[in-house]
């Protein structure tokens, strides 16, 4: 479903020339997963869903959304995925409904299947009470479930979570994890980004250790476990990433001498 | 591309933009009200603040003249007064009378806090004749001194015209002897003090016996008619002493006061005259011996008409711009500040159709800001000139425009608001927060502004090169049209190459907001704090083979204000030895020190390779001779292209200076080597390590390399600053900068520039001795050397050739950049083998 391959991405950096965001990274998620991309801040992550979402564009190297390259067809792509982010605004003079509304009809889902869609989706996130209220009179966790009707509106096969859960209080993002968690029992192709152990734990039917640019570890949580020899993923998250500063720390040491 | 998307984009965008209030009032509410709450203001005002009266004394009132008498029971009699009634109860007449027992009640007047008493006043006012009067020598001591001093003619002596300051000039001499200097400013500082806290505002001063002395004139002039004898009238005249009228010019309220006391002693003085004419029995005729009769021919839409030739352009395009503002700035900048640009550009939506129908949206407000803004200000207008009529003698009446007016009026503000919006949404998007958006609108807002003063002034006028000039076009083509609909007929051709230059610049505008749009740098740059001395240690640390893009755009910047300096204080000294070598020194030194010096310091300081950056290596002989034969085949063409833009009044025609320099090639005095060094070869050295070197080399960095060009020859045009020059500059410039790219080296460049230049040198000496066969060559009645259409048309081929040949090896090249055959610019210092 989503396959990537040797993905480079370099922006242009005022002071070194290029920075380097992501570096030869691949990875690959089928249906009815959930892959958990788990990284420090600045690790790379939104860089890389960005490019999976056809926002930004790979420097060098092959990715597909469902069979789709993403450089060749990027609104194919678009229309085949869902995005969602903690900071994934919502407009502020606009209705819940009049929102996903709007949405729907940008993918173009055919007007009676769209209201028909949208009031599944609201039945189902419990948002009948929030139908009306303007984007700028909701709570954090209003808008976050407003995102996640967003996102799914057009019952997309592959939807993206970038820190879905950043800034919730325990009940919402309890409730966002319940929503990604049933949409991967829908079959979905679901990529999850994080830097929190313990979503990661529950959620991710496997995992892909990102850090400064590079994966440095990936498989399902009784794999790592059994390569590295830690006893949870945040034994395995330190120890990796302390490991790899090492590595930066020697190299550059070497390239200086 | 698909329309309902952007149907869908621009829906929503508007529908936002009307729930949000401020936007709202902004562009809507407020024109809608301001107006009429502005006019409403100002008939309030008027009726308010109605002016006040102004205080006139006039001394020994007692001795003017009973028939015609300027003076009635309430002051200057109304019949003396152009608007009658009106005009008296703005003037509070303070006429000294010798005390009668029925006169003294009436004059009783309380005063009210902090105004002086009449007899205060009187009193100053005493103080102040006397003074006066002894300055000027007016003071009648004896009847001698007086012949003596006062001013001979009677007319213009009681005429207001012999105000005091005409007979200081007069008097100045004759008291010089006596009085110093100093003690003469004194007494006037005195005087101007004095008068300045009098409480009056106007003084007159009736010499004493005025009255006899007029009497006895008009007997004489009696008799002297009737006797027919030769009595000199002269004589008769100088027995009137003249009547002093104050004033002080610096004060406003005095000034007009001062008019209108004028006024009423020049009518009066006319009804004097006749009376004394008719006294004597001489014809009427005589009083105005030049009949003159002033016919008024503007109609009474004209006047309107000048009103809204000034008002209605400059609003529109102000309102315009302000309609496409704020709307601009929460469409790009706003959205992504809210953080909904993320979720838009993941919508299946294309950027082309976001970008769009936000440009949509931000042109409906814009139009609609304009409309509503020129209507309600039309419609207070007209409200309020019909309003004031009333009271005032005022016939200015502010009809509305007509109907083709008003249609060329929407017509026009299409594509300008196109513009605008196109304009403001670029930089909008271009922003990161909507506060940057407002620093970047901003200096836009600026020069719009100052564009459209400058079209308000009556002596700018349409001219074809205006036509092309955005906003400045539109303005002028309106205030034109609104001005006389009968000469609109000639204006209306104009209308063709304002409408498609306007059009034009919108869509340049639009499609650079697209192209933002495309750009990742643009949609996700980061908030960066920004610290000077970081930065230049950065700048210097950080040191690449070619310049950046922001240096090779600071290089430009450097060599215009370098240039604009120049002008101003480097004026050549042409006085003295020979003025043509001191001009050409001065060429040779503005090339070396304003041009390359800014070029090279910079290369040395910002970048490690001059070699990359100047270009520096070995050209192919094609492409040194491709450079040669391009520079022989484009001189016939552009002589001519610019011989004919001037024919036709595109360009003005050469200033002064540039003609001095061309006259210095005619003359021929100078040996050929000087001319070709000063002319040829120094341009072709210092402009090109400019332009298409460092600057080049940076602009050609973003990878777009049509674009490096064409902005790069736009430079190279602008640094000429005469129009015509500046044209020219930048159709050659395009060629220069095909000319380095192609070759990977500034030889070519130079050579053309060399031969272009030298050949023009040899053109502007009367073109050697080629003769004018009459089909590829001719001369016109100057001597100029021409070139006939088949020679032009045998260029153009050759020409076109050349360039096709080269563009279509620089796609190649570029095209095997692309696949990663060719290392790209960062290997060039050591790689340029690779190409040649
Ligand atoms: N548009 C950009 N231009 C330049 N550098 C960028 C840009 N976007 C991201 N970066 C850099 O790329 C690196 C990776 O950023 P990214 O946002 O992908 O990290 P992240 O893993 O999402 O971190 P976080 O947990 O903080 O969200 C960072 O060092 C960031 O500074
Ligand atoms: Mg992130």
């Amino acid at each position: 479903m989503i396959r990537v391959q040797g993905l480079f991405k370099e922006f242009d950096d005022p002071r070194s020339g290029v920075f380097r965001a992501l570096d030869d990274v691949t990875f690959e998620v089928r249906p009815g997963e959930i892959y958990g991309l788990l990284g420090p801040n600045g690790a790379g992550k939104t860089t890389c869903l960005r490019i999976l979402s056809t926002v930004l564009r790979p420097t060098r190297g092959l990715v597909e959304v469902d069979g789709i390259n993403v450089v060749r067809n990027p609104e194919g792509v678009r229309s085949r995925i869902g995005f969602m982010s903690c900071n994934t605004g919502i407009y502020d003079r606009m209705t819940a409904w009049e929102m996903v509304e709007y949405y729907g009809r940008l993918y173009g889902i055919p007007e009676e299947k769209l209201q028909a869609r949208i009031t599944e989706i609201f039945n189902v996130l419990q948002m009948n009470d929030i139908r009306d209220r303007l984007g700028g009179k909701m709570s954090t966790g209003m808008k976050q479930k407003v995102s996640i009707a967003r996102t799914i509106v057009h019952d997309p096969p592959v939807i993206i979570f970038d820190e879905p859960t950043s800034g919730l209080d325990v009940l919402v993002a309890r409730a966002v994890l319940q929503a990604v968690s049933s949409l991967r029992d829908q079959g979905k192709c679901i990529i999850f980004s994080t830097h929190i152990m313990r979503e990661v734990e529950k959620l991710c039917n496997r995992i892909g250790i990102i850090h400064r640019g590079k994966i440095l570890a990936e498989g399902t949580l009784p794999e790592l476990a059994d390569k590295y020899q830690q006893p949870d993923v945040e034994e395995l998250f330190f120890d990796l990433i302390q490991r790899r500063e090492e590595e930066v720390r020697n190299s550059g040491a070497n390239s200086e001498a | 591309m698909s329309w309902k998307n952007i149907r869908l984009v621009f829906l929503r965008e508007v529908r936002d933009q009307l729930r949000d209030r401020r936007t709202l009032f902004m562009i809507t509410i407020l024109p809608v009200l301001l107006y009429p709450m502005l006019g409403l203001g100002i008939v309030e005002m008027m009726l308010t603040f109605s002016e006040q009266p102004r205080v006139v004394v006039i001394l020994n009132a007692d001795d003017l003249p009973t028939s015609p008498a300027l003076l009635d029971q309430s002051g200057i009699g109304e019949e003396w007064f152009e608007n009658g009634a009106e005009e008296t109860s703005k003037l509070r007449v303070l006429a000294e009378r010798t005390p009668q027992a029925g006169n003294e009640e009436k004059s009783a007047r309380r005063p009210r806090r902090g105004e002086k008493t009449d007899e205060e006043l009187l009193a100053v006012a005493h103080q102040l004749a006397e003074k006066i009067e002894t300055l000027h020598g007016l003071r009648p001591v004896a009847d001698e001194s007086m012949e003596a001093t006062a001013t001979p003619q009677p007319t213009s002596a009681e005429s207001p015209e012999s105000n005091t300051s005409s007979t200081i000039s007069s008097t100045d001499k004759t008291a010089e002897a006596a009085s110093t200097e100093a003690k003469l400013t004194a007494a006037q500082n005195d005087i101007s003090q004095q008068f300045g806290t009098s409480g009056f505002q106007v003084l007159v001063i009736i010499p004493k016996g005025y009255r006899a002395a007029m009497e006895a004139m008009q007997r004489e002039i009696q008799t002297s008619s009737s006797a027919t004898t030769g009595v000199d009238a002269k004589a008769v005249a100088t027995r009137v002493p003249p009547v002093l009228v104050v004033r002080n010019s610096a004060d406003d309220k005095s000034m007009v006061a001062f008019g209108r006391v004028q006024k009423a002693l020049q009518s009066w003085e006319d009804a004097v005259r006749k009376f004394s004419f008719e006294q004597a029995g001489l014809p009427k005729e005589l009083q105005h011996p030049a009949r003159l009769a002033w016919i008024e021919v503007a109609l009474e839409e004209q006047v309107a008409a000048s009103v809204w030739s000034k008002m209605f352009p400059a609003l529109l395009v102000i309102m315009a711009l302000t309609g496409a503002f704020y709307p601009a700035i929460d469409l790009g900048a706003g959205e992504k500040e809210r953080g909904t640009m993320e979720t838009l550009l993941i919508s299946p939506a294309k950027r082309v159709e976001l970008v769009l129908g936000k440009f949509a949206t931000i042109m409906l407000f814009s139009t609609a800001t304009a409309l509503l803004n020129l209507l309600s200000m039309g419609l207070t207008g007209q409200q309020m000139s019909a309003v004031m009529s009333d009271g005032m003698a005022n016939r200015v009446s502010l009809d509305f425009p007509g109907l083709a007016p008003l249609a060329w009026l929407v017509i026009l503000l299409l594509p300008l608001s196109a513009l605008f919006s196109a304009l403001c949404l670029a930089l909008a998007t271009f922003a990161r927060s909507t506060k940057e958006g407002q620093y970047y609108l901003t200096p836009l807002l600026m020069v719009v502004m100052g564009l459209t003063m400058f079209c308000l002034s009556p002596a700018v006028e349409m001219t074809p090169l205006y036509s092309v000039i955005p906003v400045v076009n539109v303005a002028l083509l309106l205030k034109g049209l609104l001005l006389n609909s009968a000469s609109s007929g000639n204006l209306v051709v104009y209308a063709i190459p304002v409408l498609i230059s306007s059009i034009g610049y919108s869509m340049l505008a639009l499609w650079w907001a697209i192209e933002l749009y495309n750009s990742e740098d643009v949609l996700f740059r980061e908030a960066e704090k920004f610290d000077i001395r970081m930065w230049f240690r950065q700048l210097l640390r950080t040191k690449d083979a070619v310049p950046a893009l922001p240096e090779a755009g600071f290089c430009f910047i450097l060599i215009l204000m370098l240039q604009f300096v120049a002008m101003t204080y480097m004026k050549p000294d042409l006085t003295n030895g020979d003025p043509g070598l001191t001009m050409m020194r001065l060429i040779v030194i503005q090339q070396l020190t304003m041009i390359a010096c800014p070029a090279v310091f910079m290369g040395m300081l910002l970048t490690t390779s001059l070699r990359a950056t100047f270009r520096l290596r070995m050209p192919s002989i094609t492409a040194m001779a491709l450079g040669v034969g391009l520079a022989i085949v484009a001189h016939p063409l552009t002589v001519e292209l610019s011989q004919f833009l001037v024919e036709h009044q595109v360009f003005p025609e050469l200033p002064e200076s540039a003609r001095q320099v061309m006259g210095l090639m005619k003359t021929g005095d100078k040996p050929t080597w000087l001319l070709l060094l000063v002319f040829a070869v120094t341009p072709a050295i210092c402009e090109e390590l400019a332009f298409r070197g460092f600057i080049l080399s940076g602009l050609a960095r973003g990878g777009r390399l049509a674009i490096a060009v064409g902005i790069s020859s736009m430079m190279f045009g602008i640094i000429h600053m005469i129009p015509q020059q500046a044209f020219n500059a930048a159709l050659l410039g395009l060629v220069l900068g095909l000319l380095a790219i192609y070759s990977r080296s500034l030889f070519p460049a130079m050579a053309f520039h060399f031969c272009n230049n030298a050949i023009a040198t040899f053109h502007a000496g009367e073109g050697g001795r080629i003769v004018a066969d009459g089909v590829f060559f001719s001369r016109d009645p100057d001597g100029f050397l021409r070139y006939d259409a088949p020679l032009l048309i045998l260029c153009a081929i050759a020409g076109t050739l050349m360039i096709m040949h080269m563009i279509k090896v620089v796609i190649r090249d570029q095209d095997a950049k692309r696949r990663g055959l060719v290392p790209d610019f960062r290997d060039l210092t050591k790689g340029e083998e690779v190409i040649a």
